[in-house]
């Protein structure tokens, strides 16, 4: 049986399957372990639901989403997420609504960090992306579409 | 094998907007291989952690779908002299570590 659990956190290196696995492996970090549930749910609603617990987010205009309306290449889209005029913004999440899987990156804030995050994303084809933002214990979200002309999964 | 990576940052009224470059492929695994028909095994940052002197600050998990040689820019409260640390690790167990202080 320990041979078991030893081999088993051994393969645990990369894919940091159990959050109790990843710990033991860097203690010195406090990583919560990747989310595997929401990063591979193909609806948006799944993966949302898996990060945050449920998906009733009110639409908020306090979210600055900011994305191009036509983006020229998909696999270089530049998504801006600035919530930094609420007050206790706790993580962001952004989800690409029509990629194979929808969820992107989440962000979650502790101590010094501001609510704001930038990033380049993968469009597959024309979409709505959308930012998910959970602010003193609510979600609130911000939606854009960006037509892309050519497609950033294919290659 | 360490993963570059190329960060600035400057602190402007007490808020520092700390942005990075990265070195990496981001293999999503849905991108087909037209030789063999086969999709790229996916190889791809999963686990980005920066920290403010030493105290955690943010903590971000992303998929595939984060574009290739991914740059992110995000901000803390910060001042100049502070010090940002940046960890990343990728889906195969490769890691890359940056510091800096900032301006």
């Amino acid at each position: 049986m320990k041979r078991r659990i030893f081999l088993k956190n051994t393969l645990a290196t990369g894919a940091a399957v159990i959050a109790a696995n990843a710990g033991l492996l860097t203690p010195t970090t406090v990583l919560a372990s990747w989310n595997k549930e929401a990063f591979t749910a193909k609806s948006t609603d799944g993966a949302i639901t898996s990060v945050f617990g449920t998906n009733s987010a009110a639409t908020s205009g306090d979210i600055q989403l900011k994305a191009p309306a036509i983006a020229e290449n998909g696999a270089v889209t530049p998504v801006t997420v600035d919530a930094s005029s609420m007050t206790g913004v706790e993580s962001i999440a952004i989800l690409a609504s029509k990629n194979p899987v929808p969820l992107v990156c989440t962000y979650a804030f502790s101590g010094a960090a501001v609510g704001y995050a930038s990033t380049r994303i993968k469009m597959g084809e024309t979409m709505n992306v959308i930012a998910v933002v959970k602010a003193g214990g609510k979600l609130y979200k911000a939606e854009q579409e960006v037509k892309v002309t050519i497609g950033g999964c294919g290659g | 094998m360490s993963i570059k990576i190329r960060m600035r940052g400057k602190s402007k009224g007490g808020v520092a907007e700390v942005k990075a470059l990265i070195k990496h492929p981001m293999e999503s695994g849905v991108r087909m291989n037209k030789k063999t028909g086969k999709p790229f095994p996916a190889l791809f940052i999963d686990t980005v952690t920066i920290t403010v002197n030493g105290a955690a600050a943010i903590d971000s998990q992303w998929s595939g779908a984060v574009s290739s040689n991914p740059y992110m820019a995000i901000k803390v409260n910060a001042n100049a002299g502070d010090t940002i640390a940046l960890a990343l690790t990728d889906n195969s167990g490769a890691s890359g570590t940056q510091e800096i202080t900032l301006k």
